[in-house]
C-alpha cells in the first residue's frame, strides 16, 4: 500500500517535470541523467507521450517556416546609409 | 511512439552547421576574400569598420542584413516597415560602432538594436493593420517522395502555424522566431533578448505550448489515426 502511494508520488512528480522539460530535451539540451528520467517517464504516461509527440511536431514544422528574403534589403541599407552618413 | 527518432537526434533547423553543411551567411570582399558570419575575418571587418572603413561597414551589412530582416519582419509583420527597421538598426549599428566592445559576438549586437528598433515600431503602430503584410508562405517545393494528400496537410500546417506566431504576445513571439525559425542556439538567442538563459527557456517553451495548442488538431491527428 505504503509502496503504491510513493510510486504515484513519484509518478506525479516526474509527470509535472516532463511537462516543463519537453522544450529542453527536444533541443537536446538535458543531461544524460534527465534525458532518462524523462524517457522513463514518457514510456509509461501517455498523456506526456502524445504531448511530447505533438511538440516535436510542431517545433519541426516551426523549423520548417524559415524562408529566404525574396530580394536582398542590402542594396537599399547601403543607398540610406550613403546618404544619411 | 519512436522515442529514439526524438531523443537521439535533437531538432535542429535545416541551416544548422551541424545539420546542413555550414550554410552561415557569407560574402565575398571587393578583393575576393570570403567573410563568413562570426569568424576572425568577420572580426577583422568589424574593427576596419570601427576605423571609420565605411566600405568594411557595407560588406557587414550584406552579411547580415537579410537574416535580419527575416526576423524582423516576424516583429513588425508588414515588409515595408521591416526593411525601414532594418535600415534604421544599420544606421544607428554605425554610428555607435565605437561603442562596440566585442566581448559578444557582433550580429549578437546588431540584432540586439534591431530587434528592440522593431519593437519600437510594432508598439508605434499599435493595433493599425500593415500595410504591406507578409505574403502567405510559399508553398515549399514539391516533395515528390510525398503523397498530394501529405503535401496539403504540411501547407495547412505551416498556414496555421504562421497565424499562432503571430497571435503570440512579443515577448513569446521573440524566442519562438530567433530559436526555433532562425536556428540561433539558446546561448545566442538569450543574448540578443538581453535574458538570462534559464529565463529565455521558460518563454520559449510557453511559446511552443501555447502554439502546439493553437495547431493541436493539425500535430496530433496522424498520431491519433
Amino acid at each position: 500500500m505504503i509502496r503504491r502511494l510513493l510510486a504515484k508520488r513519484r509518478f506525479m512528480r516526474d509527470h509535472h517535470w516532463t511537462g516543463a522539460h519537453m522544450s529542453d530535451y527536444l533541443d537536446g539540451e538535458l543531461r544524460p541523467e534527465e534525458q532518462s528520467r524523462l524517457e522513463e517517464h514518457v514510456h509509461w504516461c501517455p498523456e506526456c507521450r502524445r504531448m511530447l509527440e505533438s511538440l516535436r511536431r510542431t517545433v519541426k514544422g516551426l523549423m520548417e517556416l524559415r524562408r529566404p528574403a525574396p530580394e536582398s534589403v542590402a542594396p537599399s541599407v547601403i543607398d540610406r546609409l550613403r546618404r544619411e552618413s | 511512439m519512436d522515442l529514439a527518432a526524438g531523443s537521439a537526434l535533437p531538432l535542429l533547423p535545416t541551416w544548422h552547421p551541424v545539420a546542413n553543411g555550414d550554410p552561415r551567411p557569407h560574402v565575398r570582399t571587393p578583393a575576393g576574400r570570403a567573410v563568413t558570419a562570426g569568424t576572425d575575418a568577420e572580426a577583422h571587418l568589424v574593427r576596419t569598420a570601427q576605423s571609420g572603413d565605411r566600405d568594411a561597414f557595407e560588406q557587414l551589412v550584406r552579411l547580415h542584413a537579410d537574416r535580419l530582416y527575416a526576423v524582423v519582419i516576424r516583429v513588425v509583420g508588414d515588409r515595408h516597415e521591416a526593411e525601414e527597421v532594418v535600415q534604421e538598426t544599420f544606421l544607428r549599428a554605425w554610428r555607435s560602432l565605437g561603442r562596440f566592445e566585442g566581448r559578444s559576438q557582433f550580429f549578437t549586437w546588431l540584432y540586439r538594436i534591431g530587434v528592440n528598433e522593431a519593437k519600437r515600431t510594432y508598439e508605434r503602430r499599435g493595433a493599425r493593420p500593415a500595410s504591406t503584410p507578409l505574403e502567405e508562405a510559399p508553398g515549399q517545393a514539391a516533395d515528390e517522395r510525398h503523397t498530394p494528400h501529405a503535401r496539403a496537410e504540411a501547407q495547412d500546417l505551416r498556414q496555421a502555424l504562421e497565424a499562432a506566431i503571430m497571435e503570440l504576445p512579443m515577448d513569446y513571439r521573440m524566442p519562438l522566431v530567433l530559436r526555433d525559425i532562425e536556428g540561433l542556439s539558446t546561448t545566442q538567442a538569450a543574448a540578443v533578448m538581453d535574458l538570462g538563459e534559464a529565463a529565455f527557456k521558460s518563454r520559449l517553451h510557453r511559446a511552443r505550448l501555447a502554439v502546439r495548442a493553437a495547431v493541436e488538431e493539425l500535430v496530433t491527428q496522424e498520431h491519433d489515426a
